[in-house]
């Protein structure tokens, strides 16, 4: 292993070695290296190189070469940059997905398949790997059954395309171990400080405010003291002294009847807010965050993920109700997610998913929004036909670690919307002959306008 | 004169702090005046109180002396009140779709399958908004399999990869019904038209091709019946 690739890709040491040729003693091998040096014009006779080089210094470097390329490769794949450009594209295009070079992914890490396997039945294999595991080949039955999963065939590749596959595989985007893990370090590091600063900066800055401020205080305090100091030094008429040496009399002040009159208004203001605003809450659920069963997270999956709210809640656009989401919903992704953030290990919130769905019990999720049932209320007719955004209603769920009651779902709430909101009548011909009629009036048609006041459009 | 004061500012402490309580929060779902307002007698499909005790007031006037709360159908499996489609039955559509009865490896016979649906502007349209709602997370908005689930998922199909590109329509509704691969069954989630309008989006937006010549014969319902297998 590893002279073809050692020589293909380093050519400047392997050329001096190649100088070197077959001289094999120790000094005739300094000596040469000298010689070839220094008719290179890098040496000056004087000095050597910084390292001292010796026999042992180029044998460590070649095997430092040797261990960069940790696989080696049929010869007869090709190494130009060409070749491996033009593999990038396909494999970006076909592969990428399941396969990563050296890593394992859904499918097998790559590079050395042509070390592992011949060329020729590697690219059989892609072509239709189906028809080569059921041709019983060993190989490629044993690689089945460890991923248990089979490749789509790609018999649309070329020759050529196979050719430049086979090459990015091999040769492509060699990353030196050493190097990558230095900057998923870095990267991590990055990360971890990338979101806290400001905050911190805020909080410093509110500090370097507040001492500021205090200061100011303490200078003022001084200055004052200094001042009283230096007039009451001086030569002063009674008057002036008087008004100088005073001293305010605070038991006075919260003596006075306009003190106790003021602080005796703002606590009765302050109870009757308090009193009408706790009546007014009375039968309102809003600010209702109750825990759930699984501590699902919709700021990670509407949030970080970007999975849409309709993938999960179906009916939202073509019921009454939005739905709550069965668990064979849950298990698209989490058949294959089984913890947070990569983890190894089943989560014990997701392992309550597969707990539901073997046993076939249902998950009780506790009901945030309960609208009375007097009041009907149909998603379909706001959402797809209306046009509204979930978060209109039910406010940054995206944000949310557990979901809460955003908005108070009072009667005067809705009508409150229906007042200002204008209809989407584009492209709907339904509310074509109510344009018409609308008209003559200056206003834009807004809900109020085709009945979303009549009491029995909600209520019957 | 004092007692008197001290009563006042007791007395609002208390009226206030009581009244705080009233507030909805966290586990507290907030004091409900007239709760027979709010919680349903009858059966409610996303609600499944199977509390019998808790009494909300006290004049209860259920006539089966349960609790105020309890909403539950103590005849269906679990006390749900949500039932499955009873056995051996067919949902009747507009549309006249029958049942999709292929087998999730039965992709040779759905490949032959036609998109019932018409091709259109308004059909496209929508599929577009389809196909970001339910396929975008993993396959990403432009189908190259980038999207952020995806990331997580692993092995998830480039739309516009090579092994993709040619698969007919049927191929696609087949896999969106069923799952293939490490995809899961989206059958339950889309409605069946939803998901041909997808298809129609995936096959000439995303892989850009034109819709082959026409799809005629899903004008009637009949047509439909004949060109989807239902055994």
């Amino acid at each position: 292993m590893g002279k073809n690739e050692v020589a293909s890709r380093l050519s400047a040491p392997v050329f001096m070695f190649e100088k070197l040729g077959s001289d094999s003693t120790f000094a005739g091998v300094k000596e040469n290296l000298k010689n070839y040096l220094i008719s290179k014009n890098m040496l000056s006779k004087r000095s050597l190189v910084g390292i001292r080089l010796s026999f042992q210094t180029l044998a460590v470097l070649l095997f430092m070469l040797i261990g960069v390329s940790a696989y080696a490769a049929d010869p007869a794949v090709a190494s130009s940059d060409e070749a491996i450009a033009a593999g990038k594209t396909v494999f970006n295009a076909n592969c990428k997905q399941c396969h990563k070079l050296d890593q394992k992914s859904v499918g097998p890490a790559l590079r050395g398949a042509t070390d592992r396997q011949s060329a020729d039945k590697v690219k059989s294999f892609i072509k239709n790997s189906t028809a080569v595991i059921a041709s019983g080949d060993a190989y490629a039955v044993a690689l089945f059954k460890e991923y248990n999963l089979q490749m789509p065939s790609h018999e649309f590749l070329s020759d050529d395309d196979l050719n430049n596959l086979l090459s990015y595989i091999e040769h492509g985007d060699k990353v030196d171990p050493a190097a990558a893990a230095a900057v998923t370090a870095g990267g991590e590091a990055g990360a971890a400080t990338g979101g806290g600063i400001p905050s911190e900066y805020l909080t410093v800055i509110l500090g370097v405010l507040v001492l500021v401020l205090v200061l100011i205080l303490v200078v003022l305090g001084l200055i004052i003291s200094v001042l009283t100091k230096y007039i009451n030094k001086q030569d002063l008429p009674e008057d002036d002294k008087e008004f100088v040496s005073q001293k305010t009399d605070y038991g006075k002040i919260f003596k006075s009847d306009g003190f106790i009159i003021v602080v005796t208004a703002l606590v009765i203001a302050l109870v009757a807010k308090t009193a009408l605003d706790g009546l007014y809450s009375v039968g309102v659920q809003q600010g209702y965050a109750p825990a759930q069963p699984i501590a699902f997270s919709h700021a990670l999956h509407a949030g970080d993920k970007e999975i849409a709210c309709q993938y999960c809640h179906t009916g939202v656009e073509i019921g009454r109700s939005a739905n709550i989401p069965s668990p064979n919903i849950c298990m698209n992704c989490h058949t294959h997610i089984q913890n947070v953030g990569g983890k190894e290990g089943v989560s014990p919130e997701i392992a309550k998913i597969y707990a539901a769905v073997e046993n076939n019990q249902p998950i009780e999720w506790v009901r945030v929004h309960n609208l009375p049932d007097l009041a009907y209320f149909n998603h379909s007719q706001h959402v797809a036909v209306g046009g509204i955004e979930c978060q209109t209603c039910h406010g940054p769920i995206q944000e949310m670690e557990v979901v809460k009651q955003h908005s108070a779902l009072t009667m005067g709430w809705c009508i409150d919307c229906h007042r200002q909101t204008e209809i989407a009548t584009e492209g709907n011909a339904y509310y074509d002959k109510l344009v018409q009629l609308h008209s003559d009036s200056k206003d834009a048609l807004k809900v109020k306008d085709i009945g979303g006041l009549e009491c029995a459009k909600c209520h019957y | 004169m004092k007692i008197a004061k001290a009563l006042i500012f007791g007395g609002s402490a208390l009226a206030i702090s009581l009244l705080a309580g009233c507030k909805a929060g966290g586990d507290n779902q907030g004091l409900e005046y007239a709760p027979q307002m709010y919680h349903s007698v009858a059966y409610e499909p996303l609600t499944q109180i199977q509390d019998e005790t808790t009494k909300g007031n006290l004049i209860s006037t259920r006539e089966d002396g349960k609790g105020e709360y309890f909403n539950s159908n103590i005849n269906n499996p679990n006390g749900m009140n949500m039932r499955e489609p009873v056995a051996n039955t067919v949902p009747r559509n507009k549309q006249g779709y029958l049942p999709y009865r292929l087998k999730a490896f039965e992709l040779e016979q759905a490949a032959v399958i036609k998109n019932p649906v018409e091709s259109s502007e308004e059909v496209l349209k929508r599929g577009e908004v389809l196909f970001l709602q339910y396929c975008s997370a993993c396959h990403g908005k432009t189908g190259q399999g980038d999207g952020k689930v995806g990331e997580v998922i692993g092995g998830v199909a480039n739309l516009t990869g090579g092994a993709y590109v040619n698969l007919p329509e049927g191929h696609i509704f087949h896999v969106i019904t069923k799952g293939k691969g490490r995809m899961g069954a989206h059958g339950s989630q889309i409605p069946e038209e939803s998901r041909w309008k997808i298809v129609h989006y995936v096959k000439q937006v995303i892989q850009g091709q034109a819709t082959a010549a026409a799809p005629a014969p899903a004008a009637d319902s009949t047509a439909v019946a004949q060109v989807t297998p239902a055994n």
